[in-house]
């Protein structure tokens, strides 16, 4: 983890700084999931926001730490089953004799509760799930070719 | 020959995309209420544009949004149950993009580790 001779990438400096501030990004991102439907943001954004904040992970902490602590093969079959929780939600409409993605689902809280809008909702919610597994996978995937080759090395054999 | 029908059907899409162009330029009410938006005049003055309500399809949708989708939010509304279909091209995108990512940086690493045992 070297930049050039005698200079460390990860310091303590930016090790506390990612410790800090990690916690708040993936509060901040899960709130704009979570909140999707009653208020600005929605599944896409927060899901972007929660994948991006992995890489204070990589900032902090190097490659290796970062892929021991997310396993990318798990990422992505979760991607591929958001995917598929959102084309079932959507199908809801098809199965109730309504229109595909109509929301069906209407009796479920007050208006402008969190759960309120039936598979409108969940909808989010599964948008969100396939983001933030997609992008983090993705980013990972980029942090690996970027990683040196003795790091690399170690990875593998484990 | 080929080049011919080519050409020819290319023409015709052409000559049918003009037509549906002026149908709808001189049949076709630019908003639902009838009242036309004149982009030169909201260009010079667009103070005098009135914001207060809505028109055209946007005025349907907040009109009736929450009849039928119970949903507070209108963008939610429209990104996940007007345009369902769109979000999950959207998302297949990325599905894609992701997946294709995926084997391009692979097979680069793989011929990186080549290069190095060589």
């Amino acid at each position: 983890m070297k930049l050039k001779d005698g200079i460390k990438e990860t310091n303590v400096v930016v090790k506390s700084g990612a410790d800090m501030i990690l916690p708040f990004a993936l509060v901040f991102g899960l709130y704009v999931i979570l909140f999707g439907t009653v208020s600005p943001g929605g599944g896409f954004q927060g899901g972007v926001m929660v994948a991006s904040a992995c890489l204070l992970l990589y900032l902090g902490y190097g490659y290796k730490a970062t892929a021991n602590m997310i396993n990318r093969e798990v990422l992505e079959v979760n991607e591929a089953l958001g995917a598929i929780i959102y084309v079932l939600l959507a199908a809801c409409g098809l199965f109730m004799g309504a229109r595909f993605c109509q929301n069906v689902f209407t009796d479920i809280g007050k208006v402008g509760d969190l759960i309120s809008a039936g598979t409108v909702t969940f909808m989010s919610f599964a948008v969100g799930y396939k983001v933030l597994t997609g992008v983090g996978f993705l980013l990972l995937l980029m942090l690996y070719l970027l990683g040196d080759d003795d790091e690399e090395e170690e990875v593998e054999e484990e | 020959m080929k080049r011919f029908i080519a050409l020819f059907s290319v023409l015709v899409l052409l000559a049918a995309g003009v037509t549906a162009m002026r149908y709808d330029y001189e049949n076709v009410a630019i908003t639902y209420d009838g009242s036309d938006t004149k982009v030169e005049n909201l260009y010079n003055d667009p103070y005098k544009y009135t914001t207060s309500d809505a028109d055209g399809v946007a005025s349907i949708i907040v009109k009736t949004n929450l009849d039928k989708t119970h949903a507070a939010n209108n963008v939610a509304a429209i990104v996940f149950d007007y345009r369902g279909f769109d979000t999950i091209g959207e998302s297949f995108i990325l599905l894609a993009a992701i997946a294709g990512s995926f084997t391009i940086l692979r097979v680069s690493k793989k011929g990186k580790e080549d290069d190095h045992e060589a």
